[in-house]
């Protein structure tokens, strides 16, 4: 997976016994890593939670205490084990009070101590037993859990005194033989609220910390303890599901919380997908300045978990068409899109937020307004006459030349002061904030055409696989034969996104050789993208089809070609520091002093 | 949670009748129809003497959300109070009726009353809630006490 998403489709086409098509598609032996592409590795559920297991394993063995205990200390530390460690060693019991797991003023430093050594012999036995437990729903890890202490709550003594008449404090229930629990603190309470309580907590509030309800009493619920609420004793039929459900979003909060703590991770952010995608290459800051970490979670389309592992390839591929199959591709940086290659984050945000500002507005206040040539307020005419007074600064000017009023004299409703030398000053004043915006026009609405042509792609999909199906038809070309076409439309699609951007780069490029290059190597890519996108929407004879498949092929290999070079010439030129901006970006040298 | 919320607020309001701080009130509200409503409770409550707020009988509504008592109830004064963490809409701003703060489900009516007795005249100044109360606090401590002296004789119960 590291490769990202080529390789995938070649395994795909390998696989398929298509051999002699697939070469039709080979540009390069892709065993070397491009320059473009970050190095990068996807993580299921399931692996993240082995990582989380690593880290209490290794605390569990220094501290010697048990994996409940460790997984509250390293949630408490944002899993910064280095921290914990240094300060769990400087003054254990305030640690072990932070992070809920004893109360402030139980005997705690023998107390500690007695459980450290106690525990540390058992802990070699039990520590398969609480992985297990900790990875998923497995029942087996109960038993072995049990034998080793008293049964259900796991080391937590419920303080039920039969004899006491016991009164739930939170649901006011007094019924004898009330099933009750409390962590430490010994504040009981039935195991009904508790049960209400950490629901609320997870479900609701998405909370994986669920403390004792008692008022200021600050213990946290360690994972046994949750899940034997959860999943302990024997609910109503129906609610069985609803408790797991809970149990199992209690366990995606625990890795999103690790994930979140480490900056070389990120969570996929497509809907209920809960893969994680481990990028260190990317994980710092300024490490954005010359790498645009591109990454993919290896999934694909929404509301399927785990697809990519349980689907087959050639499933995968026959949904590679449309939205359903969209891969999870993301960027690590930013959250701006998914895909903003070949510009790095920053000037991508800055590129976003100008075209959020301006360019909605931007047309019509071209074509509609001038500026007050005293102090560059927006205008707009909307009647009367060419004697102005600007409503902010009460400059009087013609609305014709944009000179000072003063200097009509009487020539009222007809400026024949044309070239006056006060109306050039503000023309010229005037026309150099429109060349600017023209400038920027001229970027925007070429990155908004794309952008544009990248939405209808998805028509273009659902055209192409009519088309694919006629070609079936009129021809005695098979399914795999015509796949040439699927392959071309998503060249297309690709390209159109790395063009896209490329306007941005180009919008905010200090002007000079590396642009002009830039630029070329961006005109090359467009002039090829537009002939193939030509191609795909002529029309089909089965005639035609064989020299059709010849060409269009040719054409999509040209078009990678020229999409790597792009791509691989601006990610080598960050690499280099070979770009300058025209604005001051972070990390970059300040235009002002070039 | 619909069925302990309402067992536990029958069961506050009989803990509530046989025993109460002095000068506070706390009862359901009244439905148009006569009937109570457990989900809505009218209380007062009294500023500490020797403070301020002396003398006055504050009134707040209580608000119990379905799923109370694993979330807390929503605390308003009406009409809204001069105070620097009261919203402009009455709403008390108390890290005990927080949630995702020190909000716990064994925390009873009584301890929530006592609670924003005690905040009257303990602002916390970290958590402002309305400007003009928290700037005159800030700025003007004799201005905002003479503010308060007056608020607390506005609201000498009849």
């Amino acid at each position: 997976m590291i490769d990202g998403t080529q390789d995938e489709d070649d395994d795909t086409a390998s696989e398929m016994d298509m051999d002699n098509y697939a070469d039709d598609f080979k540009v390069a032996a892709k065993t070397k890593r491009k320059p473009y592409d970050v190095e990068y590795e996807s993580l299921s559920q399931r692996s993240v939670e082995k990582l989380m297991q690593r880290d209490v394993e290794h605390i569990c063995g220094i501290f010697g205490v048990e994996a409940d205990t460790a997984n509250l200390l390293l949630r408490h530390t944002k899993w910064n084990k280095e921290k914990l460690i240094e300060n769990y060693m400087d003054n254990a019991t305030a640690v072990l009070v932070a992070a809920g797991v004893t109360l402030p003023d139980a005997p705690t430093p023998s107390r500690t101590h007695s459980i450290a050594s106690s525990s540390q012999s058992q802990s070699a036995a039990r520590r398969p037993a609480t992985r297990s437990k900790l990875l998923g729903l497995g029942s087996s890890s109960k038993s072995s859990a049990k034998s080793s202490s008293p049964p259900k709550p796991i080391s937590r003594t419920p303080s039920k005194k039969a004899d006491e008449a016991f009164v739930c404090q939170i649901c006011f229930n007094d019924a004898p033989g009330l099933q009750t629990l409390a962590l430490d603190c010994e504040h009981a309470f039935c195991t009904e609220c508790w049960l209400d309580y950490a629901t609320s907590k997870i479900r609701d509030e998405s909370e994986h910390t669920v403390r004792c309800m008692a008022e200021g009493c600050a213990l946290v619920a360690p994972d046994t303890f949750l899940r034997d609420i959860l999943l302990g004793s024997v609910p109503a039929t129906g609610e069985q599901q609803a408790r797991e459900k809970t149990w199992q979003r209690l366990q995606e909060l625990f890795v999103r919380h690790f994930v979140a703590c480490n900056s070389h991770l990120k969570f996929c952010p497509y809907p209920s997908c809960t893969n994680t995608v481990s990028c260190p290459s990317a994980a710092s800051k300024s490490s954005l300045i010359t790498v645009v970490p591109t990454v993919s979670c290896g999934a694909r389309g929404i509301g399927v978990q785990d697809s990519a592992a349980s689907m087959s390839s050639s499933q995968q591929f026959v949904n590679g068409l449309g939205l359903k199959g969209k891969e999870h591709k993301f960027c690590f940086g930013c959250q701006v899109e998914s895909d903003h290659r070949p510009v790095i984050c920053s000037v991508a945000r800055m590129w976003l937020k100008k075209c959020r500002d301006d360019s909605e507005t931007a047309n019509w206040i071209k074509s509609n307004t001038k500026e007050c040539s005293q102090c560059q307020s927006t205008i707009e005419k909307n009647g009367g006459c060419n004697h102005m007074t600007c409503k902010k600064c009460k400059h009087e000017f013609c609305w014709v030349c944009m000179g000072p009023w003063s200097e009509h004299g009487t020539a009222w409703y007809s400026c024949n002061r044309y070239d006056e030398k006060t109306g050039v000053d503000a023309r010229d004043a005037q026309s150099k904030s429109r060349a600017s915006l023209e400038r920027y026009l001229h970027y925007y609405n070429r990155w908004a055409n794309h952008e544009q042509s990248a939405k209808l792609a998805l028509d273009l999909y659902a055209k192409t696989e009519k088309k694919m199906e006629e070609m079936q038809i009129t021809s005695a070309l098979t399914w795999i034969e015509v796949q040439f076409m699927k392959k071309a439309v998503e060249e297309v699609d690709k390209c159109r996104m790395t063009l896209k951007w490329t306007y941005a780069m180009a919008y905010y490029l200090y002007r000079g050789n590396e642009k002009d290059l830039f630029e070329d190597n961006q005109r090359d890519l467009e002039k090829a993208v537009e002939d193939l996108s030509e191609l795909l929407e002529s029309p089909i004879e089965a005639d035609n089809i064989p020299a059709l498949r010849q060409q269009v092929t040719n054409k999509t290999v040209y078009v990678q070609k020229r999409n790597e070079i792009v791509l691989e010439d601006t990610a080598v030129g960050f690499l280099d520091g070979r770009w300058r901006w025209n604005v001051s970006v972070d990390g970059f040298d300040d235009p002002e002093d070039q | 949670m619909s069925g302990i919320c309402r067992t536990r607020l029958a069961e506050e309001r009989k803990q509530w009748r046989k025993d109460h701080p002095f000068g506070f009130y706390a009862k359901p509200a009244k439905a148009p129809d006569g009937s109570m409503n457990l989900m809505e409770w009218e209380v007062g409550i009294p500023g500490k003497s020797k403070t301020a707020w002396e003398g006055g009988l504050f009134k707040l509504v209580m608000n119990f959300p379905e799923d109370y008592p694993s979330k807390p109830p929503k605390c308003k004064f009406s009409p809204p109070l001069f105070h620097p963490n009261v919203y402009p809409s009455g709403t008390v701003c108390l890290s005990i009726l927080d949630e995702e703060k020190s909000w716990k489900p064994a925390i009873t009516i009584k301890q929530i009353l006592l609670g924003i007795q005690d905040l009257l005249d303990n602002p916390n100044v970290n958590d402002p809630a309305q400007s003009d109360a928290y700037t005159m606090f800030k700025n003007d401590k004799a201005a905002y006490e003479r503010r308060i002296k007056q608020q607390a004789r506005e609201n000498i119960p009849k």
